[in-house]
């Protein structure tokens, strides 16, 4: 929180300095920890107006109020250190207009005016450098050094020592004379740099007065090595990682240390931390920028070769008590910039004693509505603002109005089309679907309006009436496909609650209705035709429930199967791309008509999930794969899943749009949608399993505010028949260094991202290709990253990679080894490869990091503790075969499946316990199911099983067991699953590594 | 030989105007006056018609004996066959925003060889008569 004292108090000369050397070192929030290492020397050294200041930070923040005081008070002595000081203020610019004080930035440049010709190249994006703000100034002492930048580790040598010796694991970790990596970076970057370093001298070297004043040339390092050591050494640690890669040469042993690489044992990191420092963002789970800090020019953007963009997860469940606020604006209307249409949030300012706002996006001055109209404290801020927390929290919902309606709420509705050739009856399917869909008839959303039918089809279609007159559902079978007609006006989709007992009549009855059909084919495409008629006037959610290629008339598709000869060609792509172009002018119709399509999968053959699922991909729908499906086994994944589909809260007939201010656009959009403009998303339905990512562009070559807001905005209609939208806002901050991005970056937002664009290119590209373009990537940032700190660069023999995205080459190689991405022809079945690859579009950061690199447990031995201490115990283990003890029992988990995995030497009578049955008796393990059993191990483990699912509800993980060694099982399983070992044709983790360092050092 | 090229100037003119009728869909929705699907349709309403009218006046040229501007419009009409036999000579109403970039580049590069075609067909109809 004092972020911003932290760099606004006017810094002894050796300030600046130390500020900035923690900010480079301090991973996430650069302010939070400046702030604390700044604050014992200030202080101490400064005068008591700072010493209130701590407080006042945090509204200096989202405003101006209590921090003002201090400044008012501040500025006067602060005289010659004002120099260092305004151009720290960037950052905290999220509320700048607030900022009394500063807002008339001009007199933070007065200090540089006195260095007129420096001044040039900073005014354009004065305090540009944001929170690194550090970054310049600080120049300057080095600047006054001799020979400051070129033959650095003299002059900085000295100084360095005492902090490199103490660092605590010296080796591994390369303590930088970040300095000067800082600068040497800097340079290519902007040219003005250079130029602008001598005319600070002068200002700065003024500056040394008071209190650090001993060493006066060294005065500034000086001030980093003394102070407060732990969270300066911490944060000098964490400013790089480096991992040694020196091989003695001639000798097989790669040299690496195979247990110190880094490995995401916990899972996704939030960046939460950037809640400190912006309290007024949205939480991350909403929102998610790849890196937070937008960069200031073209040139920084092509430096950074990852992706610059963010996810977005706009329903994502929030924990108990933090409820999304629901606001009601009543007569006011909502509250809107006239200009840009962005929603009041908690960075807009207010003008004129509250008659006016300003709107922070794009900076328009708008009236305030009388009925909003709240008067100002001194400092600029509404006395309501705590009361009100459109103006208070990030994330709100507003009540829209009838102007952000064009027909009444739709009811929630579903449709069901449901596939009853032989192959769905002989799994079990339809005894399955049509018991879940009964036991589900209570909880749909929307009680009393919700509206459902059914359709049921093979070579005919069927349709069902269940007009509430009725005591059974009457079945009217049509057969002409070509011309698809309805045989009833309505009664097709139908009240719930009307026609209950109608539908649960018919729901008893399916699966016997069908019992005997032998019917092989499927007319999918008319029957999709015929749903699209009943829907068309409401919308809704249709779901498929298919089990054979569709065979019959329109969309008919052919076995063009999983061509072993078209891997490695050009014509590889074509696989994975819809075959018929009519599914994807269906889909078109269905998005229209605010029809969302989630699409069931079922067959053991191929079923072209390419084609079938771009009705879900363009409508805001969701692919379920289920290869082979058997009730016995499948059953209850099926049942659970269809059941979250069912239940889980619901956004109908939605658009959603990202507004962000000036300079920076989103250009594409990566998900399952339909863009309606260039940036409008059309959602016919969207819930809490589903997130989308997009990338950011700069549109002026050089960005001259010190903040750029976004703000995400959801229309829709909730399930109770409300016009709601959800606004999530969010500030980041613009940098103009490097380095700086690369310490903000998020590495579950990159990779995410990273993830939907492969999958994107694999629809039009070989996948080794896009493998390549993969690794490409990360040896070019990670290239571009070791040239920022090439002085440091004798450490050879060393991989060097910032602290934030020390998982990222890991995550990289999980993603070429993902379902979607891996191998070849033979690796994965051409379904599962589309399926998983639609699944990547649409997961949460934190179930695409699970399911890229899956956990694994080791379980037997907490099995026998007491059942309450067994969470706490279980432990993520690195995935690599090392791990696997042969007498061990193991639980992969990759958030679809669970695989359990029984060591050659596991006592048989623990495997015995668990799977309830002699595995001796019981050769084929594929069938096998697991149940609770009455004794204490399999009590304790089904449990385990439960505390995980319950972790992540939108999918039910499917069981399977798998021995030692039993083959092929074992390698499609488990082998492939363990990202880290070498498999056929792909590296090991350590040869990843291995590979990346030498492409980054060619 | 007026006759045909008084046809030939018709023809490419029309031609022109087909493809300028695509570009301002293309543009309308870029600019958000119309939604993607208005927009595919209307466009794709369109493209089988310049396809043969297009293939119409090389046809015209051949017949006519004007080898020159047969070759010179020849590379337009195989380009339209490729991608007919591509299926890609519609536009996609699902990826239309990401192809915007591309479909207006090929249809601006059509609009400066047609144009060039209206010049030459202008300076033989001149020529004749």
């Amino acid at each position: 929180m004092q972020p911003p004292m932290g760099n606004e108090r006017p810094p002894p000369p050796g300030r600046p300095v130390s500020a900035f050397v923690p900010g480079a070192a301090v991973p996430p929030p650069p302010f939070a920890a400046g702030g604390p290492f700044a604050r014992p020397p200030q202080s101490g050294a400064t005068a008591p107006p700072f010493g209130a200041a701590p407080p006042a930070a945090m509204g200096g923040f989202r405003g101006p109020p209590p921090s003002q005081g201090p400044f008012g008070a501040g500025p006067p002595p602060q005289g010659p250190f004002t120099t260092s000081a305004p151009p720290s203020q960037g950052p905290f610019a999220s509320a700048p207009p607030s900022q009394g004080p500063f807002a008339s930035a001009p007199p933070s440049q007065g200090p540089f005016a006195t260095a007129p010709p420096s001044q040039s190249p900073f005014t354009s994006p004065p305090p540009s450098q944001g929170p690194f703000a550090a970054g310049p100034p600080p120049t300057s002492p080095f600047a006054a050094t001799p020979a400051p930048f070129r033959p650095p580790p003299l002059s900085l040598a000295q100084p360095q020592s005492p902090t490199g010796g103490a660092l605590p694991p010296p080796p591994t970790y390369a303590r930088p004379p970040q300095t000067q990596g800082y600068y040497t970076g800097a340079p290519p970057a902007n040219p003005q740099f250079p130029m602008s370093r001598p005319a600070f001298q002068q200002p700065v070297q003024t500056m040394p007065p008071p209190p650090m004043g001993p060493a006066a040339t060294f005065g500034n390092q000086a001030a980093y090595a003394g102070p407060p050591v732990g969270g300066t050494l911490q944060s000098l640690v964490e400013d790089f990682q480096s991992l040694a890669l020196s091989s003695a040469p001639g000798s097989l042993d790669p040299g690496v240390d195979v247990k110190g690489l880094p490995r995401p044992l916990d899972g996704d990191e939030e960046p939460v931390k950037l809640m400190e420092a912006y309290p007024l963002n949205c939480h991350p789970r909403y929102f998610r920028l790849t890196t937070h800090a937008i960069p200031a020019s073209q040139s920084l953007v092509s430096r950074w070769h990852l992706p610059l963009g963010a996810v977005v997860h706009p329903l994502a469940e929030s924990p108990d008590g933090e409820e999304v606020p629901v606001i009601n604006f009543g007569s006011a209307g909502v509250i809107r910039c006239r200009r840009c249409r962005t929603y009041i949030n908690p960075y807009a300012t207010f003008a004129d004693s509250g008659r006016k706002w300003r709107c922070n996006l794009c900076t328009l001055l708008n009236d305030v509505p009388g009925e909003y109209f709240c008067a100002l404290d001194a400092s600029g801020r509404r006395y309501d603002t705590d009361q009100r927390p459109e103006l208070s929290k990030g994330t709100v919902e507003f009540v829209a109005p009838t102007e952000y309606m064009v027909r009444p709420p739709m009811p929630p509705s579903y449709f069901f089309l449901i596939d009853v050739s032989v192959s769905a009856v002989r799994s079990g399917l339809l005894e399955v679907v049509a018991k879940t869909i009964k036991s589900c008839l209570n909880e749909l959303p929307g009680f009393p309006r919700t509206q459902i039918g059914f359709l049921t089809f093979d070579s005919t279609l069927h349709f069902h009436n269940f007009k509430s007159s009725l005591s059974q559902p009457q079945m009217m079978v049509v057969a002409d496909l070509d011309d698809v007609f309805l045989p009833l006006p309505d009664d097709l989709l139908v009240n719930l609650v009307d026609s209950r007992h109608v539908v649960e009549s018919f729901l008893d009855s399916l699966p016997n209705m069908f019992h005997d059909n032998v019917n092989v084919e499927s007319a999918l495409g008319p029957a999709l035709k015929a749903a699209f008629m009943v829907m068309s006037q409401i919308g809704g959610k249709l779901l498929v429930f298919q089990s054979t290629l569709p065979s019959l008339g329109i969309g008919r598709l052919r076995l063009r199967g999983d061509d072993v000869r078209a891997y490695g060609t050009d014509k590889e792509h074509t696989l994975r791309v819809p075959e018929d172009p009519f599914y994807k002018q269906m889909a078109a119709e269905f998005t229209k008509n605010q029809i969302a399509v989630d699409i069931f999968s079922f067959s053991e053959k191929y079923s072209d999930i390419a084609s079938l699922g771009s009705l879900a991909k363009y409508t805001g729908g969701q692919v379920y794969h289920y290869p082979s499906f058997q009730a016995p086994t499948h059953g209850d994944k099926l049942k659970l899943e269809l059941n979250r589909d069912l239940t889980r809260e619901t956004a109908w007939e939605s658009v959603m749009r990202i507004r962000c201010g000036k300079g920076v656009r989103f250009t594409t959009y990566h998900g399952h949608f339909m863009l309606r403009s260039t940036d409008l998303l059309a959602l016919p339905a969207v819930d809490s399993d589903k997130a989308f990512a997009m990338q950011l562009s700069l549109e002026e070559t050089l960005m001259t505010t010190q903040t750029v807001y976004f703000q995400v905005a959801l229309l829709y209609t909730s399930s109770s028949g409300e016009r709601r939208i959800r606004v999530h806002t969010a500030a980041a901050p613009v940098v103009t260094d490097l380095s700086e991005m690369y310490r903000q970056a998020d590495t579950g937002a990159i990779v995410s991202l990273l993830g939907r664009i492969a999958v994107e290119n694999s629809l039009s590209d070989k996948l080794d290709s896009v493998r390549q373009q993969l690794q490409l990537k990360l040896v070019r940032s990670l290239k571009e990253y070791r040239n920022l700190y090439v002085v440091q660069h004798r450490i050879g023999g060393r991989l060097i990679f910032p602290e934030s995205l020390r998982f990222l080459p890991l995550y990289i190689l999980a993603i070429c080894k993902s379902l979607a991405l891996r191998g070849g022809y033979a690796d994965v079945s051409l379904d599962e490869r589309c399926a998983a690859g639609f699944s990547m579009m649409i997961l949460p950061v934190n179930r695409l990091l699970n399911f890229i690199y899956p956990s694994l447990y080791r379980v037997d031995e907490v099995l026998t503790m007491e059942p309450n201490k067994i969470d706490a115990s279980l432990k993520r283990l690195p995935l690599t075969f090392q791990c696997l003890d042969t007498g061990g029992l193991y639980l992969l988990d990759d958030g679809f499946t669970f695989l359990v995995w029984l060591g050659r030497m596991l006592p048989p009578e623990l495997v015995n316990n668990i799977l309830g049955l002699t595995l001796a008796h019981f050769p084929d393990l594929s069938k096998i199911q697991l149940r609770e059993c009455d004794n204490e191990l399999s009590r304790n483990f089904m449990k385990i099983l439960r505390t995980l699912r319950e972790k992540d509800p939108s999918y039910h993980q499917l069981c399977r067991v798998v021995r030692q060694g039993e083959q092929p099982r074992e390698g499609y399983l488990l082998l492939s699953n363990l990202v880290e070992d070498q498999m056929a044709g792909t590296s090991s983790y350590v040869d990843w590594i291995l590979q990346i360092h030498r492409q980054t050092q060619s | 030989m007026v006759f045909v090229w008084l046809t030939a100037f018709f023809l490419v003119v029309a031609l022109i105007v087909l493809v300028i009728y695509q570009l301002m869909c293309l543009a309308d929705l870029e600019f958000d006056y119309i939604n993607p699907f208005d927009s595919s349709s209307r466009i794709n309403k369109v493209v089988m018609p310049e396809f043969v009218l297009q293939a119409l006046l090389s046809v015209l040229f051949l017949l006519s004996g004007h080898w020159a501007m047969f070759l010179l419009s020849l590379p337009l009409v195989y380009y339209n066959y490729t991608l007919y036999q591509r299926r890609q000579h519609l536009v996609d109403v699902t990826e239309i925003f990401n192809q915007l970039g591309r479909e207006k580049k090929r249809r601006l590069f059509k609009i400066v060889s047609l144009i060039v075609l209206l010049f030459l067909s202008l300076f033989w109809l001149s020529g004749s008569v």
